[in-house]
C-alpha cells in the first residue's frame, strides 16, 4: 500500500447505551496508563460536530477516533506518518485498530461492541493514492489477500463512490470472529510504533 | 508521462511564481533547521510568519491528571522554536482575507483537513481558518496546495499585519455606505510582504465596516479600523473612511481613537502605510505585553500620533498602488449565479421556518437573501466543507464568507431556493437555527490546543450551547438575541469584552486545590462596531457558569424595560447587584463531596495550570537585518545545491542574489525607503558602507565588498563554467560573512 496515510474503521453495533462523551475519560486513561503502544498525546472532543470525528485520541503517528464521519459510528485508526513499509502497512493498521477496539470492548463504562467482520478503509493521500480505478484495483487485491488470510475465506470489497473524497472501500469479511481471535491471527498486541 | 511523486511536481505551473518561491524557501529553512544551521528563535519567527504555530504540550510535557508525562517525540531534542519540540503537533492558521472563500478553496481546505489534520476545519474569530495537529514537515505541501487555490498563509501569525477582516455583508448590506471589499482587498495585498510591515514588535490588525451602527466589522478594537463614509463635495459624492487607530482587546482592552473623521479613499493605503512605519519605529519591543499600537497611541496622545503619521506620510515614496485600484472598484464584485426570485408559499421542510427566522436576511438586491450556516464552535468536517462548496456551485456562486461569529455566510441565495438550500444543509447536520443568537456561543480554542489557555473555553461553550439549545424555543426573544463569548485566558481571542455575557478563563485556589473558574465580563456592547467593553465582575467556578447565565438571562427577561438592551439593563441595576449573583455561585463542594468541580468542562483530568506554555502569539522579535542575513545564507545554500546538480549559471545567479540580500539587509538600516531594485541596492550599499568604510574588514579592508561589485558588473553573463560558479559562491560566502561581522560591529552585539 503506497499510501502512508490511511484510515481503517471498525463499525460499532448500534446500542441505546452509547454515549460519545463517555469515551473522553477512557481515552485520557489510555494516555495515562500508556495502554496503546504508540505515542498518544491528547484527547479532543468534537461530539458537538454533527457527523464528525466524535472523540479523538491524538497521537504522533496515528489518531484514533470514535465518530461517524461516513455516516455510521465506529472506531477509526488514522495513520498519519511513519510505520512499516508499503507491504506491511495495511496489516499493521489492522492490528492496531483491532487491539484498540478490544481495549474499548473491555471498558465497562462505555459498553461498546464492534462488528468485527465489517470495516471501512480510506486512503487519505491523494498524491500517492488518487481516487481512481488503478488505486482501487491494487487496494482491492491487497485487501483480499490480507483479509483472506486473517479472516479465512472470501472477502467482499466494495468501492464507495463519492466525488472528491479520498478512495474509500467497504470490506465485508467472512464471518465475525472475536477481536481476540483476530488479534491472535495478527500476531498479538502491537509493539511500540516507530 | 512522468507521474508526479511530490506535490511540488504535481502543482508545477499552478502556483504563482513568487508564492512558489516563498514556499520553497520555507521548505529549505525546515531542512536547514533539521541540520542545525538555523537558530531556533529565527526559525520560530520564520514559521510564525507563515502561520505555522505551536500548540499546547509542544514543550514535550503533558499533565495526565496525576503527573506530568514527558512526550517522547522521535526527533529527540530537535526544536522548531524556543521550548517547542520539532515533532509536536502544531496549528496552521490560514488567512482568508475578509473571510471570502470560493468553492475551489473550500474543497482544497477540506482535503487538507482530511490528510494533514484531525478531520476538522475551524473558523476563527478573525475570519481565518485553522487546522490543528499539523506536523511541521507537512506544512510546505499544505501551503503549496493552498497556493494553487489562491491562498497564501504568509503573515498569518507573528509580528505582522494579520488577516484583514471586513463585514461579511459588504456589498449586499442594506445599511452600508458603500462596499468596502475593494478597499479591504487592496489594502490586504498592498501590505502583504511590504517592507514597512516586516519590522513590527507585535501584531497589527485591521478591520473594515460598511456602516457605523452594526457590529459586523468590529472596528473599535482594531489597530486600524475603517468605517465607510461618503461626503458630498461640490455636488459630487466622495468616498472615504472614518478612520480609527489604536484599538485592541488583550488583557486590557483599548477602544480605538478617531484619527480622521473623513479619510479620503485615495489616502487609505498611504496613511495606513505611514501608521505602520510609525508603529515599527516607536512600538515597544522589549516588553511584549506593551508592544501593541494601542500603547503607542496612548503614550503619545492622538494629536502627536497623528502629527507623526502625517510627517511620515509626507516622506513616503510615491506608490501607484495607492490609487490604481480605484480605477476598477468592481473587480471584487460578485455576480449571482441565478436570477433573483421570491419565496413561493407552500409547505417547507421541517425546521425551515425557525432557521429562516434566525439565519436568513434579505439582501439589498431584490430577490436575494443571505443565509448563514450555523457551525457549532466554528467547526465543520471535510464532508461538510465539500457540501458547502457544492451549494455555492449550485445556488450562489463563489460568495461564501467566514464570519467572526465562526459561522459561514452564503450571499446571493435566490429566495425561491431557500427551502432547497436549507434541505441540503439539514441533511448534512448543518441546518441548525440560532446563528449569532444566544445558543451560538463564540469561543477561542482555549485549553484544547492553546498554550496560554487557563480554563476550557470550548468546553464551557459546548456545555452552554447544549443547555441553551434545549430551552431556546421557549426563550424570550430578548434573551435569544444575547451574545455569549468565551476566552480561555485574558488575551481575549474569544472577544469576551464585547459580549453581553463574556467569560474569560482564570484559576482559583479553593481548599488547597486549583479549580477552573471564569471571570464574568458584563456590560460590553457588540453593536456600533464593538462600541464599548465590559468589565469583569467576579470569578465563577466553571461548573456554575451555565447556572449564572440562566439566572442573569431570566432576570433580564423578567425585569427589563421596553426596548431596553442588556447593556442598559446592567447599567440600570448596577454591577453590585450582579456581583451578588457571582458571590452566590462562588462556593463549591469539597473535593471529597464532588470532585467534578475540580476538573474542567470536557476534560476529566484533575485541573491544573501546569500545562501552560510560552505563547507564540507575540512572535519572536528578530531584527530585520538578521532576517535578511538568514535569507542570504539560505540563498547560498541553494546556490550550492544548484552547483551540485550541474546548473552552473543558476548557481552563479543564486550566489549573486545572496550577496544582494545581505547588502540590502544592511543598507535598510541606513535607508528605510530602500527598494528592491538591484541597481539601487548596490548604489546605496556603496554610499553607506563602502565609501564610509563601515563595511571594511579590519584586516582585509574592502576586499569582500569588491567581490560584490564585481559580481554586479558581470551579473547575467551566461555560459559560465562550473569553476567560475564555484568561485562566485566562495566569494559570496565571504561577502555574507563580512556582512554578519559588519552588523555585529554596528549593532554592538558582541565585543
Amino acid at each position: 500500500m503506497l499510501s502512508e496515510r490511511l484510515q481503517l474503521k471498525l463499525y460499532l453495533e448500534p446500542s441505546p447505551h452509547f454515549e460519545l462523551e463517555a469515551l473522553i475519560p477512557v481515552f485520557h486513561r489510555f494516555i495515562r496508563e500508556q495502554l496503546i503502544k504508540e505515542l498518544m498525546i491528547d484527547v479532543v472532543d468534537y461530539s458537538h460536530v454533527p457527523a464528525g470525528p466524535g472523540v479523538v485520541l491524538i497521537g504522533h503517528a496515528a489518531d484514533f477516533y470514535v465518530g461517524e464521519l461516513d455516516g455510521a459510528f465506529g472506531l477509526v485508526y488514522s495513520r498519519k506518518r511513519g510505520g512499516p513499509g508499503p507491504e506491511g502497512r495495511l496489516e499493521d493498521a489492522l492490528r492496531r485498530l483491532v487491539n484498540t477496539a478490544r481495549l474499548l470492548e473491555q471498558e465497562s463504562s462505555v459498553k461498546l461492541r464492534f462488528k468485527s467482520g465489517e470495516l471501512g478503509l480510506r486512503l487519505t493521500d491523494r498524491l500517492h493514492a488518487p481516487n481512481d480505478d488503478a488505486t482501487f484495483a491494487s487496494t482491492k487485491a491487497e485487501i483480499e489477500t490480507l483479509f483472506g488470510r486473517i479472516y479465512g475465506g472470501d472477502v467482499a470489497v466494495e468501492r464507495v463512490v463519492a466525488a472528491k473524497e479520498p478512495l474509500s472501500v467497504r470490506i465485508k469479511a467472512n464471518g465475525s470472529p472475536s477481536l481476540e481471535a483476530l488479534l491472535e491471527k495478527l500476531g498479538g498486541p502491537p509493539e511500540a510504533a516507530s | 508521462m512522468t507521474v508526479a511523486t511530490t506535490w511540488k511536481q504535481k502543482l508545477a505551473g499552478q502556483v504563482r511564481e513568487d508564492w512558489a518561491r516563498e514556499i520553497d524557501i520555507f521548505e529549505t529553512q525546515i531542512d536547514l533547521r533539521k541540520k542545525g544551521k538555523v537558530e531556533e528563535k529565527l526559525f520560530a519567527e520564520t514559521r510564525l510568519r507563515r502561520g505555522t504555530y505551536g500548540q499546547r504540550y509542544d514543550n514535550g510535557q503533558r499533565h495526565d491528571g496525576e503527573k506530568t508525562q514527558t512526550l517522547p517525540f522521535p526527533s529527540g531534542e530537535l526544536t522548531k522554536g524556543p521550548v517547542t519540540m520539532w515533532d509536536a503537533p502544531g496549528m496552521q492558521r490560514i488567512k482568508i482575507p475578509y473571510g471570502k472563500l470560493t468553492a475551489e478553496q473550500l474543497d482544497t481546505l477540506s482535503e487538507l483537513a482530511e490528510e494533514y489534520s484531525d478531520q476538522i476545519l475551524h473558523i476563527t474569530t478573525r475570519q481565518d481558518i485553522q487546522l490543528h495537529f499539523i506536523h511541521i514537515e507537512d506544512t510546505p505541501d499544505l501551503m503549496r496546495r493552498l497556493a494553487a487555490a489562491g491562498i497564501t498563509t504568509r503573515e498569518a501569525c507573528g509580528n505582522t499585519v494579520r488577516n484583514v477582516t471586513a463585514c461579511p455583508y459588504a456589498g449586499v448590506c442594506n445599511t452600508e455606505s458603500f462596499d468596502v471589499i475593494p478597499y479591504a482587498n487592496a489594502l490586504t495585498f498592498f501590505l502583504l510582504g511590504h517592507p514597512d510591515t516586516q519590522d513590527f514588535g507585535r501584531k497589527f490588525k485591521i478591520a473594515f465596516s460598511g456602516c457605523k451602527d452594526e457590529p459586523c466589522g468590529l472596528t473599535n478594537f482594531h489597530d486600524a479600523g475603517a468605517i465607510a463614509r461618503t461626503r458630498t463635495v461640490n455636488g459630487e459624492v466622495k468616498r472615504g473612511f472614518e478612520y480609527y487607530v489604536g484599538g485592541g482587546l488583550g488583557a486590557v482592552p483599548y477602544p480605538a481613537t478617531l484619527f480622521d473623521e473623513f479619510l479620503p479613499e485615495e489616502e487609505l493605503l498611504p496613511i495606513t502605510q505611514a501608521v505602520c512605519r510609525v508603529f515599527a519605529r516607536l512600538g515597544e519591543r522589549d516588553n511584549r505585553a506593551r508592544a501593541r499600537l494601542k500603547f503607542v497611541v496612548k503614550k503619545l496622545g492622538i494629536e502627536e500620533f497623528k502629527r507623526l503619521v502625517l510627517e511620515e506620510r509626507a516622506k513616503l515614496r510615491q506608490d501607484e498602488r495607492w490609487v490604481s485600484f480605484l480605477n476598477d472598484l468592481h473587480v471584487t464584485d460578485e455576480k449571482p449565479l441565478k436570477p433573483g426570485s421570491e419565496l413561493a408559499p407552500g409547505s417547507y421542510p421541517a425546521g425551515f421556518e425557525a432557521w429562516r427566522k434566525t439565519n436568513v436576511l434579505p439582501q439589498s438586491q431584490k430577490g436575494y437573501s443571505t443565509a448563514k450556516v450555523t457551525l457549532p464552535l466554528g467547526d465543520f468536517t471535510p464532508a461538510q466543507g465539500r457540501l458547502m462548496a457544492e451549494l455555492a456551485r449550485r445556488f450562489t456562486g463563489d460568495s461564501m464568507r467566514a464570519t467572526v461569529e465562526q459561522n459561514m455566510l452564503f450571499r446571493w441565495v435566490p429566495n425561491a431556493d431557500l427551502p432547497a438550500f436549507y434541505r441540503e444543509l439539514a441533511q448534512a447536520g448543518l441546518g441548525s437555527a440560532g446563528a449569532d443568537h444566544i445558543t451560538d456561543v463564540t469561543s477561542c480554542p482555549g485549553t484544547d490546543t492553546c498554550k496560554l489557555g487557563i480554563s476550557s473555553s470550548r468546553g464551557l461553550a459546548t456545555e452552554l450551547h447544549k443547555q441553551l439549545s434545549v430551552i431556546s424555543d421557549q426563550l424570550d426573544p430578548a434573551a435569544q438575541g444575547l451574545h455569549i463569548k468565551c476566552s480561555g485566558c485574558s488575551n481575549s481571542c474569544g472577544q469576551h469584552h464585547v459580549a453581553d455575557m463574556g467569560f474569560l478563563g482564570v484559576s482559583r485556589n479553593v481548599n488547597g486545590r486549583r479549580v477552573p473558574h471564569f471571570q464574568l465580563v458584563i456590560g460590553g456592547q457588540y453593536k456600533n462596531n464593538a462600541g464599548s467593553y465590559g468589565l469583569a465582575i467576579g470569578a465563577i467556578p466553571s461548573k456554575h457558569v451555565p447556572k449564572a447565565v440562566k439566572t442573569l438571562m431570566d432576570r433580564f427577561v423578567a425585569e427589563k424595560q421596553p426596548e431596553e438592551t442588556f447593556q442598559a439593563f446592567v447599567a440600570r441595576i448596577g454591577k453590585k447587584e450582579i456581583r451578588k449573583l457571582v458571590d452566590q455561585l462562588s462556593a463549591i463542594p469539597s473535593y471529597e463531596q464532588d470532585p467534578s468541580y475540580y476538573s474542567d468542562w470536557g476534560d476529566p483530568r484533575e485541573y491544573t495550570i501546569g500545562d501552560l506554555g510560552v505563547g507564540e502569539c507575540a512572535g519572536e522579535v528578530v531584527p530585520l537585518v538578521q532576517v535578511g542575513l538568514a535569507d542570504s545564507e539560505r540563498e547560498l545554500f541553494e546556490a550550492q545545491l544548484l552547483l551540485d546538480e550541474g546548473s552552473s549559471d543558476s548557481a552563479a545567479a543564486r550566489a549573486f542574489s545572496a550577496m544582494v540580500l545581505a547588502a540590502q539587509a544592511l543598507t535598510r538600516e541606513k535607508n528605510s525607503f530602500l527598494g528592491e531594485g538591484v541597481d539601487e541596492i548596490v548604489s546605496e550599499f556603496r554610499a553607506h558602507y563602502y565609501d564610509t568604510k563601515l563595511f571594511f574588514d579590519p584586516f582585509a579592508g574592502g576586499k569582500f565588498a569588491h567581490y560584490f561589485f564585481r559580481a554586479y558588473e558581470h551579473r547575467g553573463e551566461a555560459g559560465g563554467s562550473k569553476e567560475g560558479a564555484h568561485q562566485l559562491i566562495e566569494e559570496a560566502q565571504l561577502f555574507v560573512e563580512a556582512a554578519h561581522q559588519c552588523y555585529t560591529r554596528i549593532a554592538g552585539a558582541l565585543p
